[in-house]
């Protein structure tokens, strides 16, 4: 088996003196989608928190795999993430929306991905069409849907090789819902890994390539997305109250 | 006809300045969420140190100028440095950024007066060259100052607009957190926004002081008050509205001495009226001016 592309081994932490994380480990093989599913409070966006620094790592290790070079991801600055490769779609406030959507644009570019700047906007404007007409309105102005493709365009913008979501379903129509996983689909068909965390646990395993439960901070589970989404004693434990509700 | 274009102009000149200087702190609020009470008295050393580069070391007067505005971006960046960062790292709340900043404005008021004395000053800049434009008697260096004004308000406000780190700037007071995950680097950010308000602040200073003829060490303490009034009426955290509302204020608190109106009141309480139109915009629109639009730079 190839070196995964990202790899968290026995990550601890939480916020403060508060512990969420008890030593989770993740593997995500290149060109992948990977999704972390888990009842409330299982740690599930810690980790990505724990990625960018906003939640406090005290032990563990997050390792990024470029090149076969491994990059101490914990030891990079967070502004320089999106240099190493990792794009980061938050769950809440995800656009800038005082801002144009053409800026919300610029401002997740990062020279370093050597593509030119109107060819990568020129691209984002292509794949979200919705958005090509509004390039001048500010983006609090979107629809739920239309912030979400915003969120997504302004995160590939810098080219990422692995993108990480963090619920993104959560707020959205079911409709769109459908619309959004199609997307991501895509997105990773062009050749870009995910890792997300998704309450919409069912939809979210049935574009996996593989999957991890989580439970009090721990790795409970895990398995290829497909045969996790109808295991039935996962969806009884986990998502049962939360696919009917 | 000629005391309404005397006063017109007089206000534009006074709400350049107050604009300059109001951009600073609305700029050090929405990225720092700090409101600089010091910047008076930045204003003040801007005036004080270009005075004693032009009129005690010699040097031409505009070298002057931008060797003050450079101190103005040193002592900021230092006080970032030695002191904000590490206050806000403390987590510290509102009230005690509020106490910090009032105590640098102490400090540096009574440095001014220790290091330059505390006599009143005056630029040695032609001050009695006047052109007549409509009856209104305009004083080449208000006009100089203007000019200038609004040269720095239209590259400063094109500067956050257009480039890369007025973006990040944007970016960072629109969405701090978000900001910091889309590789925007915040120091920068920070740094660059210190930079902008101590060269603006010193500006405005030398402005200022030009304008008024005499300056003493309390000059920006005394702006202080209607600079502040500039940025809440602009809506504080916007920096274009901090210069539209310093405009705002300056030619309503000018146009207020007019004689046409029931005779004016006496320019001595002209800080008064600007007060009250604040008072009365933030009635009805608690948010500034351009509260609902809610941009945050």
């Amino acid at each position: 088996m190839t070196k995964p592309l990202l790899k968290i081994a026995g990550l601890e932490g939480g916020y403060g003196d508060i512990k969420i994380l008890n030593g989770v480990n993740i593997e995500v093989p290149e060109k992948s989608v990977v999704t972390i599913v888990g009842p409330n409070g299982a740690g599930k966006s810690t980790i990505m928190k724990a990625i960018y620094g906003i939640a406090r790592v005290t032990a563990g290790t997050i390792t990024i795999n470029r090149d076969g070079k491994e990059i101490d991801v914990l030891a990079t600055k967070p502004h320089n993430l999106s240099k190493i490769g990792i794009g980061y779609v938050p769950q809440i406030e995800n656009i800038f929306s005082a801002m144009t959507i053409d800026e919300n644009l610029d401002v997740g570019f990062i020279p370093e991905s050597g593509k030119p700047i109107g060819e990568l906007k020129e691209s984002m404007y292509q794949r979200y069409p919705d958005l090509v007409g509004r390039k001048k309105d500010r983006a609090g102005q979107l629809s739920g849907g239309q912030r979400q493709m915003l969120a997504l365009a302004r995160a590939l913008m810098s080219s990422p090789k692995l993108l990480l979501l963090d619920e993104p379903s959560a707020g959205l129509a079911p409709a769109l819902v459908d619309q959004l996983f199609d997307e991501l689909v895509r997105i990773n068909q062009s050749g870009v890994t995910i890792l997300m965390v998704e309450q919409n646990a069912r939809r979210a395993l049935e574009i996996s390539n593989y999957g991890y439960v989580l439970d009090m901070g721990k790795n409970r589970h895990e398995g290829a997305g497909k045969s996790l989404a109808v295991d039935p004693e996962i969806v009884g434990i986990y998502f049962g109250k939360r696919t009917t509700k | 006809m000629a005391e309404f274009v005397q006063l017109l102009f007089n206000g534009l000149v006074a709400g350049s300045i107050f604009g300059m200087a109001a951009l600073g702190i609305s700029l050090v609020y929405s990225v720092l969420h700090l409101v600089n009470f010091a910047a008076g008295d930045f204003l003040t050393l801007g005036a004080f140190t270009t005075f004693y580069l032009a009129t005690s070391q010699h040097l031409p007067f505009v070298l002057a100028v931008i060797l003050s505005m450079v101190i103005g971006v040193i002592v900021s960046l230092i006080l970032e440095f030695i002191l904000w960062r590490r206050i806000r790292r403390s987590g510290a709340g509102m009230l005690a950024l509020f106490l910090v900043a009032s105590g640098i404005a102490f400090i540096l008021r009574q440095s001014i007066a220790l290091t330059f004395g505390s006599d009143s000053r005056r630029f040695d800049l032609d001050q009695l060259t006047t052109y007549e434009f409509l009856g209104a008697q305009i004083a080449r260096l208000q006009l100089i100052v203007l000019l200038c004004a609004s040269i720095a308000i239209t590259g400063i406000a094109l500067f956050i607009k257009k480039s890369n780190i007025g973006k990040d700037m944007r970016a960072y007071a629109d969405n701090a957190s978000l900001a910091a995950v889309s590789g925007i680097n915040v120091d920068r950010v920070i740094i660059a926004t210190w930079t902008i308000s101590g060269a603006y602040g010193a500006l405005a200073g030398v402005f200022q002081g030009t304008v008024q003829g005499q300056f003493t060490n309390g000059m920006g303490l005394d702006l202080l008050l209607a600079i502040l009034a500039a940025v809440v009426l602009g809506t504080i955290g916007d920096a274009y509205g901090a210069l539209i509302g310093g405009f705002v204020l300056g030619v309503v608190m000018d146009l207020s001495t007019w004689d046409a109106l029931a005779g004016g009141i006496p320019s001595t309480y002209k800080p008064v009226v600007g007060f009250a139109v604040l008072v009365i915009v933030l009635l009805f629109k608690p948010e500034g001016i351009f509260g609902v639009r809610a941009r945050k730079i």
